[in-house]
């Protein structure tokens, strides 16, 4: 429902876990095949001649250190930048406008019903249920479009079916009221709170 | 009404698809957090190197030697633990990364309109009101029933309180019954065992 980029998510976890994984078998496999090791001698101690040519030959003027740690650490600057951002995509797409639309009435002029309407009303609706532990409503932004986002803890025994049947009705007379068809996800989930809490025997 | 509005409702099918299956946030921001620790000490260590102080831990320059002459000046076993908690690690994400990472949950079919709301459950809900009904089937007390909910199956035990026998097939009804009404999608199949001892005095 949120905007989390699950795709990249994927890709840059799979990149991840390849490159670690294949140092981790290569140290392995240099702790205890005898021709790797050999091989990796020959292989590293060329790179590494290359790179300290690479470094001598760009020193500062007049002095011994090289100007390649100056971009080094500009590269690693920039990865780190990139690793905020992307840290910073998990979870986002919140949305706090539920409708928004141009009215040509007796006073022309913009309609706009926040969010926190549907989510007020709805969690106000299911608040003093007998049979949930909890109810959490939240407006996201799929699209650019809205949506809305029910999650119920219902206690343990309670019929999804029977209880989804029941919201359905409360969206419908939220709908009626705001005007407007507005998508809804209804998430019937299980968490701590249903699990240690009393099961609802009467209904 | 002029300038309505279309109807730009989201795509549900991609929002469905997208609930039932894990974003990886959670290994996203581990793995951003380990790429940007390494990259922190190695732009320290670059910074310190650029205006030519004394490096922090260790000097780039025999870091790279040590690298280049590695099965020697470390012992074996160490390395090779290192490189099995490393590729340990990599497995993790590589899996994390490829497999489906399909949640536990099932969608409600049975919504009374197309257009109205996607109901999306998960599978312990299912499984503690499956039980609840088998329960009143066979007549027994809570602890006696555990149903075990996946993706394509439904498993019911049962343990019969000793000396009240239960009847396998009506349990099965009352949870095949319980799952019509619920038209989940997958649907699953239901299996029922009775365990052949009883439990006393429940």
């Amino acid at each position: 429902m949120n905007s989390t980029p699950t795709l990249l998510n994927r890709i840059l976890i799979t990149i991840l876990g390849i490159k670690l994984l294949a140092v981790g078998v290569l140290l392995m496999l240099l702790a205890s095949v005898p021709a790797v090791a050999a091989w990796w001698h020959s292989w590293s101690a060329g790179a590494w001649a290359g790179v300290n040519q690479a470094f001598n030959a760009t020193r500062l003027p007049g002095r011994p250190e090289s100007w390649l740690w100056i971009l080094v650490a500009l590269a690693l600057l920039v990865l780190i930048g990139l690793m905020v951002a992307w840290a910073a995509q998990q979870g986002k797409g919140r949305a706090n406008l539920l409708a928004l639309e141009y009215d040509p009435g007796e006073v022309p002029g913009d309609v706009r019903i926040g969010g926190g309407v549907a989510e007020q009303a709805l969690k106000h609706a299911l608040a003093n249920r007998p049979d949930l532990a909890g109810a959490t409503v939240t407006t996201y932004d799929v699209k650019g479009s809205p949506a809305l986002k029910v999650r119920l803890l219902p206690r343990q025994g309670v019929a999804p079916h029977l209880l989804a049947d029941e919201v359905y009705a409360l969206v419908a007379a939220l709908e009626a009221v705001v005007g407007k068809r507005i998508p809804v996800l209804i998430h019937i989930g299980a968490g701590a709170r249903t699990r240690f809490s009393r099961a609802e025997r009467v209904r | 009404m002029s300038r309505h509005q279309e109807d730009q409702s989201p795509d549900m099918g991609r929002v469905l698809r997208r609930e039932t299956h894990s974003t990886r946030a959670v290994p996203a921001i581990a793995a951003a957090v380990l790429v940007m620790v390494f990259a922190a000490y190695g732009l320290l260590e670059a910074g310190v190197h650029a205006i030519g102080q004394p490096a922090w831990l260790i000097e780039p320059q025999v870091a790279a030697e040590r690298l280049v002459a590695l099965p020697a000046g470390i012992p074996p076993l160490l390395l090779g633990a290192l490189g099995a908690v490393l590729a340990m690690f990599g497995l993790v994400f590589f899996l994390n990364g490829i497999l489906p990472g399909r949640r536990a949950r099932h969608l409600l079919a049975g919504s009374p309109d197309p257009g109205g709301p996607a109901v999306v459950v998960d599978d312990e809900v299912i499984a503690s009101s499956l039980a609840r009904r088998a329960r009143l089937a066979a007549n027994v007390t809570p602890e006696q029933v555990m149903v075990v909910v996946s993706q394509r199956q439904v498993v019911v035990n049962v343990r019969p309180t000793s000396g009240v026998p239960v009847e396998r097939d009506s349990v099965l009804a009352a949870v095949e019954s319980e799952l019509a009404a619920m038209a989940l999608d997958p649907s699953p199949e239901v299996h029922v065992n009775v365990a052949p001892s009883g439990v006393i005095g429940a």
